[in-house]
Parts: structure tokens; sequence; C-alpha cells
């Protein structure tokens, strides 16, 4: 019984450029949540779905949604501190 | 003269009612030979500049000392702490482990040699290769500088799906010297013990199972005694693990008579 063997170098290679290909998709579509943009990016997914492990597809997505998440919150910092060096407290 | 010319210049009410009044009474006590003529005598103990002028002095002459005592203090702190050594981590022991060719390997064969070593599994997405591709590019800037005196090495923490024949595939597409170590989960399990990294695959797994494996992200530079010397973190650049590790292999003295763990 042999066990799937670790991709190489090339089937990685393989794996993230079919995620961009999708996120990117996704970007366009303007979807953060791999999954909530229905029928839209069928095609990508399915590509996406056949070059990578499916632990590796869950990890690529979670990262994503937490990749967002840390955008708005540091977009958020950003604001805080702009209104307070508006307001003239300095650090 | 003049103080008979005082005494005149009481009120003769006031005179007659004194002399009229009993030596002992207290209630009209004897006339005393002061000036009545309205200036009273400033005593030094009121308010005036001069007391003023003591007062912002002293009060200045503290915050001085105050301050001048506090810098002293802060300095030594500062010296003792630049004094301090705090001893080295103690990362690194004994492991038992088979090479990618299947012969064994202990931390003795660690000796003579620098070493890198990076834990991961075969089955990482992009952590694992983004950093085995950084050290490989840091042992050929070493290799050009000081020749090949690093051993890059990779373990695993995945030993249920990372047999020999595994990690042999796996390390070629890396660094052609780079070593690939497993074993069983045992030795596996205490090799990351003594390197104090962390792993956690998930329970009742299955060869042939997909899963991930989570786990600490450093790779250990080790002396050619098999001493640890530095950790290297995934935020750290290339560059910044390249003039580190020269630096160390610079400045290395072996160490005299070291009792192995």
């Amino acid at each position: 019984m042999s066990t799937p063997v670790a991709p190489s170098r090339e089937d990685r290679k393989r794996c993230w450029e079919s995620r961009d290909i999708y996120f990117s998709c996704l970007d366009a579509a303007q979807v953060v949540v791999p999954g909530e943009e229905g029928t839209k990016c069928d095609a990508q997914k399915k590509a996406y779905g056949t070059d990578c492990a499916k632990s590796w597809v869950d990890y690529f997505n979670k990262r994503r949604v937490l990749a967002e998440r840390q955008k708005a919150t540091l977009k958020e910092v950003e604001r805080q501190r702009l209104e307070a060096e508006a307001k003239g407290f300095r650090r | 003269m003049s103080m008979l010319r005082l005494l005149r210049s009481t009120p003769r009410s006031l005179t007659r009612r004194l002399a009229l009044a009993p030596a002992s009474c207290p209630a009209f006590p004897r006339p005393r030979p002061y000036s009545t003529q309205g200036t009273r005598d400033q005593t030094p103990l009121g308010p005036s500049w001069r007391a003023g002028a003591l007062f912002i002095a002293t009060g200045l002459g503290l915050v001085w000392y105050f301050k001048s005592e506090k810098a002293k203090q802060i300095e030594r702190k500062e010296q003792e702490l630049a004094k301090a050594s705090y001893g080295k981590a103690r990362i690194g022991g004994p492991f038992s482990l088979i090479t990618h060719d299947g012969k064994p390997f202990t931390q003795n064969d660690l000796v003579g040699k620098w070493s890198l070593i990076y834990f991961g599994f075969t089955h990482c997405p992009d952590i694992c290769p983004e950093e085995l591709d950084k050290m490989s590019e840091v042992v050929d800037a070493i290799d050009a500088t000081f020749g090949q005196v690093v051993q890059p090495i990779f373990i695993t923490c995945d030993p249920a799906r990372d047999t020999p024949e595994q990690v042999a595939a796996y390390v070629k597409d890396f660094h052609p010297r780079l070593l690939g170590l497993t074993g069983a989960y045992d030795n596996i399990k205490a090799a990351c013990k003594a390197y104090r990294v962390y792993f956690s695959t998930p329970p009742n797994t299955k060869p042939g199972d997909d899963y991930l494996v989570d786990h600490s992200i450093f790779f250990y530079l080790m002396d050619p005694q098999g001493e640890f010397v530095d950790a290297y973190g995934k935020s750290t650049t290339e560059a910044e693990v390249r003039e580190k590790v020269a630096e160390a292999i610079k400045s290395w003295k072996p160490a005299s008579s070291k009792s192995s763990s």
C-alpha cells in the first residue's frame, strides 16, 4: 500500500498558481470568503480543487479570510490614529 | 534720660491704673521699656523676600539632587545589564534518527561542521518550502565565503507519512547538500523535545490521510561542537540570517572541555 507522495516543487507551483487565479476571480467578484461567490468562479474553483490537496485548500481559504480581517483591523487602527492626531494628541 | 521720657509718654490714665495695680496681678503687667510708637519690629520669621528666596533655592536644590541621584541609579542599572550574560537557551540534545538514505544519524554526527536544522514536514503547503529555500540561499552564500562548512538539515515532524523515501524525494527539490532526517514517532518526538520544537499531529491519523501539521517555524544554527548558537524565525530575512551566521562563524571559539549531556 503506497501512501500518496508529497507534492514536488512543480506540483506546489501549479497549486499556488491555480489558487492565485481562483482568488483573483474572487477579488474581481469582491468576495472574501471562498464559496460565497456562487457559480461565478466555478471553472477556477475546479482547477484549484484538482491541483491542490484538500487540506491545502482549507488552509489557503482560512488564511485569505484571516488576512482580509487583519486588513480591516489595520485600517481601523490607522483611522483612529489619524483621528487622534487631528485632535492634537501626541504619541 | 530717654527712658524717663518713654515712661512719661505712656497715657496718664494707664500710668495711674498701672501704679494702683498690685505688683503680682497678671492682668496689668508692668510696662516694658519698648517703643509704642506704632512701628512693630519685623521678626525674621514673617513673610519676606529673603525667606521666599531661601525657599525657592532649597526647592531647586532638592530637585537637582533627586535628578542627579536618579540619573546615577539608571546608569548603574544599565551597567549591570550590559555586564549580565543571560546564558544560552538549552536547545539541542541527543537524538537518534535515520537519514533519507536509511543510515543512522545522531547528535554526534553534527560534530565537526556547522549545521542549520529546520523542522517541518513534506506535505507543507508553502511555509516549509519558503524557509528551506531561504536556508539554501544562506548556505550558498556561506559556501562562497567560508567554503562548505555548513550542513543543512531537514527533520520531519510527520513521521507517519514522511518515510525515508518520501524525505529523499522532498529534499531533492532544495539544496543538493540538504540532509533529511526521519525516524520512529518516539524518536522524532524526542528530537523535537530536545530542540523545543512544538508540533501537533492531529490524533488518529492513518497513512494516506490528508492533514497539515501545526509546528513552530524556526531553523537552528549549531556549532561544530554540536552546541546551539542561534535560532532564526519566519520573519528574519535571508540577508539577516546570512549576516548572523557569518558573524557567528567568524567569532566562534571552540569551548574548552565541555561535558556532553
